[in-house]
């Protein structure tokens, strides 16, 4: 797969989207990351591997402790996926179509 | 110079003149005239018009307008880097509704006019919004990736 996939892989899951806003407050150590999560360590560990492989975490040794570093370059691959304009006008017509909407249902209502 | 077009459909629950008119009403939220501070709009054909948002202008001239059919203008601001790009809006009849159009042409395609920096900053808002919104952690995304802003 290319990385934008793998990337877009890596955030569909609310688990490790919750590993990223962890990480996102700095570095962190295995056992803090799974700490909050109810699950197996290697169920995070399996996380970790789909996050790792879409470049989203770096593990370092730090003497005899592996720290977990989040990188947000990767995100900004999705964010350059959409363009300004697409995003432009699905907002503006979002909005357009909400406001007939909210229309009809007043003169519904009256 | 390599260009794209962008195209977004939606149905509209209201006739197509009805829609058409809307769309020209800096009263009505969703058109691009009503997101603006400052507007100067003149829809008929070779009517000019200009809108300023946060700082940005962007103007164009309209082309086409066939009520309550079609209608097309240019359009230039930073993001076409100058160039005219075009915007043609289809309004269909569809039962009671309207099957609207539009379609955004002529866009350069390049790193710079694909806005990489704003929507590097949208989705940042995003992942704020999904994870709350604690100062330190903006505070920390931020001084982490300061080629982010």
């Amino acid at each position: 797969m290319d990385q934008l996939s793998d990337v877009l892989t890596a955030i569909s899951h609310p688990v490790r989207r919750a590993i990223i806003g962890q990480l996102a407050n700095g570095p962190a150590r295995f056992l803090d990351v799974a700490e909050p999560h109810d699950m197996a360590l290697n169920a995070v560990t399996k996380h970790l591997k789909l996050l790792e492989r879409a470049g989203l975490i770096e593990r370092e040794r730090r003497g005899r402790e592996v720290m977990i570093s989040f990188r947000a370059e990767p995100l900004k691959q999705v964010a350059g996926w959409v363009h300004e304009y697409e995003r432009f006008w699905n907002e503006r017509l979002d909005e357009f179509e909400q406001h007939f909407r909210k229309m009809k249902k007043e003169k519904r209502a009256r | 110079m390599k260009t794209i077009e962008v195209r977004v459909e939606r149905i509209i629950s209201a006739p197509p003149d009805e829609v058409f008119d809307a769309w020209l009403d800096p009263g009505v939220p969703g058109n691009p005239w009503n997101a603006a501070e400052k507007v100067v709009l003149d829809a008929k054909v070779d009517g000019l018009f200009y809108w300023n948002l946060s700082g940005i202008s962007h103007y164009g001239r309209f082309t086409g307008m066939e009520r309550p059919h079609r209608m097309e203008h240019t359009w230039v601001s930073p993001n076409t880097l100058g160039m005219e790009s075009t915007v043609t809006v289809t309004f269909e009849k569809k039962g009671e509704d309207t099957r609207m159009t539009l379609v955004h042409s002529g866009l350069p395609d390049t790193e710079e006019a694909k806005g990489h920096e704003k929507g590097w900053n949208y989705f940042l808002d995003v992942l704020r919004e999904q994870f709350g919104s604690g100062s330190r952690r903006n505070y920390c995304w931020d001084e982490a990736h300061p080629e982010g802003k």
